[in-house]
């Protein structure tokens, strides 16, 4: 018991004492006043990532609209289908491309970028694929971003989308123009098939010289096996025609195409 | 088109062969952490603290030489920081874990941003920084190392060590909760701290209970020790044989919320 009031004294007087909560206190308004700009930081950061995600899936969804509109075409409505076209990819570039490129200053163009990428993307296929069918070249990155130059507001560096995203459009392009190739042949447009089938092979093999070199080039690998895939697709079906398809000339041109000796089956559309 | 195509492959050679470049620093980054750490390990073996801080700070200078060489490869390349930025990021994470560690050690209080930045020399550049969520990924990777050290610390006998840990510690996780984090490194990283914070609670709590604390900074509220003392006393009027037999007295006190009280009755119990 003797130990009793000793005891009491020494644990009463671990507790913190007035003068180490002061110093406590002046410590914690530092980190306190540090964290609440990391908080500031973060947030803007966080925001403008939400709102490039955003943008990134408008510009996608309107640039899906565009390449069903090419979809659209057969011989009688080509022009009107693609006057229709570019008119909806130029609201596209002006009304959401637009929003992209008053987020992205600065660094900000590399460290948001995953947040933008597949807008961007999709964006160059529904460009390419236009200009393609206006005129059966490819369009250049150096066209897409001339294009968006007036875009830009002149007191900042402009805005110019990088050679990653350009190619990984592309080979998204070609995806598209397999379904396009096998439309053409239901059409009857053996001719116009087979130039889509030289393009696309042309794509590929510049491509395959470019993907090593890329920055991460896991996403572009993958894409180069689709890419095969319809390069290999359009080929059967340009083949298919080109071996049978003497034995039905009268059906083809006519105006209810009869796809069964194509063997449309082997291909997912 | 083919023209378009051989411009991109001599443009991405480019980049890869800066890429190249980087990594080689990177390479260079990573051994002089691995120094580094293997420097402040010894801190776990509680070896003259000096000693082993200065060999420590040495390779400050030359990690911030290597960040000097990144500035400089990155300085013709504007706006890009963030294409390469993967290829130091995790190297610039442990950095500021260890360099957060030291100060720590020597002053006690948490290396802020700005001055983990002038520390490696990375305030200097326009565009070449520390980035902020590396930053705290990196404090998050240093609380880590936090339970080990008290651990080892008591053990060679620094008894008052686990208090001041668990005060620094418990303003961090309170400092972190402020932050609105999304689903990704840092918020997986600062979920981990919970732990460590638990783990130093546990030290904290088994020092503290043993009365193994030293008799710490002694400008103590001069009425808390005798309200703790009439406490004492009125348990002992209540239970009599509980308090002196280990009964539920110190239960009773903990209940009531009196955990001194508790932690007395406790420890009289624990000498019987």
């Amino acid at each position: 018991m003797a130990s009793k009031p000793h005891r009491v004294h020494h644990i009463a007087e671990t507790s913190p004492s007035n003068s180490a909560k002061k110093a406590k206190k002046i410590t914690t308004t530092t980190m306190k006043e540090g964290f609440e700009k990391y908080t500031q930081y973060l947030n803007e950061m966080n925001d403008k990532r939400e709102r490039l995600v955003k943008a990134s899936r408008d510009i996608t969804i309107n640039s899906k609209k565009v390449i069903f509109q090419v979809h659209r075409i057969n011989k009688h409505n080509k022009d009107e289908v693609l006057e229709k076209a570019e008119k909806d990819l130029a609201n596209v570039t002006n009304q959401y491309i637009a929003r992209l490129l008053k987020e992205l200053q600065g660094t900000d163009f590399w460290k948001l970028r995953r947040a933008y990428s597949p807008g961007v993307q999709e964006y160059i296929e529904a460009a390419t694929l236009c200009k393609f069918c206006t005129t059966g070249t490819l369009l250049t990155l150096v066209e897409i971003n001339t294009n968006l130059l007036p875009l830009s507001d002149p007191s900042h560096e402009p805005f110019q989308i990088n050679v990653l995203d350009y190619l990984l459009g592309v080979a998204d392009l070609t995806g598209e123009l397999m379904r396009l190739a096998i439309g053409r042949i239901s059409d009857g447009e053996l001719e116009y098939a087979e130039k889509i089938c030289q393009f696309v092979r042309d794509i590929y093999r510049e491509l395959t010289l470019v993907v090593p070199h890329m920055d991460d080039n896991f996403e572009m690998k993958k894409k180069m096996e689709t890419m095969l895939q319809s390069v290999v697709k359009i080929e059967n079906a340009c083949f298919s025609v080109h071996v049978r398809g003497s034995e039905y000339m009268p059906l083809l041109g006519s105006s209810e195409p009869n796809f069964s000796f194509l063997g449309v089956t082997d291909f997912e559309l | 088109m083919e023209k378009q195509f051989n411009e991109f492959s001599i443009k991405l050679e480019e980049s890869g062969n800066l890429r190249e470049k980087i990594r080689a620093v990177s390479m260079e980054m990573e051994s002089a952490i691995r120094i580094m750490q293997s420097g402040l390990l010894m801190v776990h073996q509680s070896r003259p603290m000096p000693e082993v801080l200065e060999k420590a700070k040495f390779q400050i200078d030359v990690l911030k030489k290597l960040y000097g060489v990144l500035a400089d490869i990155l300085k013709d390349f504007p706006g890009q920081y963030y294409r390469y930025h993967g290829d130091w990021k995790s190297s610039t994470q442990t950095v500021v874990s260890l360099v957060a560690f030291l100060h720590w050690l020597e002053t006690g209080d948490l290396l802020m941003h700005s001055e983990a930045e002038e520390k490696l020399g990375l305030g200097s550049y326009s565009e070449f920084g520390l980035d902020i969520e590396d930053y705290l990924i990196g404090i998050c990777l240093m609380s880590n190392d936090l339970p080990r050290y008290v651990v080892n610390q008591v053990t060679a006998g620094d008894y008052d060590c686990p208090r001041k840990v668990l005060k620094f510690l418990t303003d961090l996780h309170a400092a972190f909760r402020m932050l609105n984090l999304r689903n990704d490194l840092l918020r997986k990283k600062f979920d981990g701290m919970k732990y460590d914070l638990r783990r130093v609670e546990e030290v904290f709590y088994d020092v503290k209970i043993r009365g193994l604390m030293t008799i710490g900074d002694s400008t103590e509220d001069p009425g808390r020790e005798a309200k703790v003392g009439a406490m004492v006393i009125f348990f002992l009027s209540l239970f009599p044989e509980d308090v002196l037999h280990g009964g539920g007295a110190h239960q009773q006190a903990k209940k009531l919320g009196v955990f001194e009280v508790a932690l007395i009755f406790n420890s009289w119990s624990n000498h019987q």
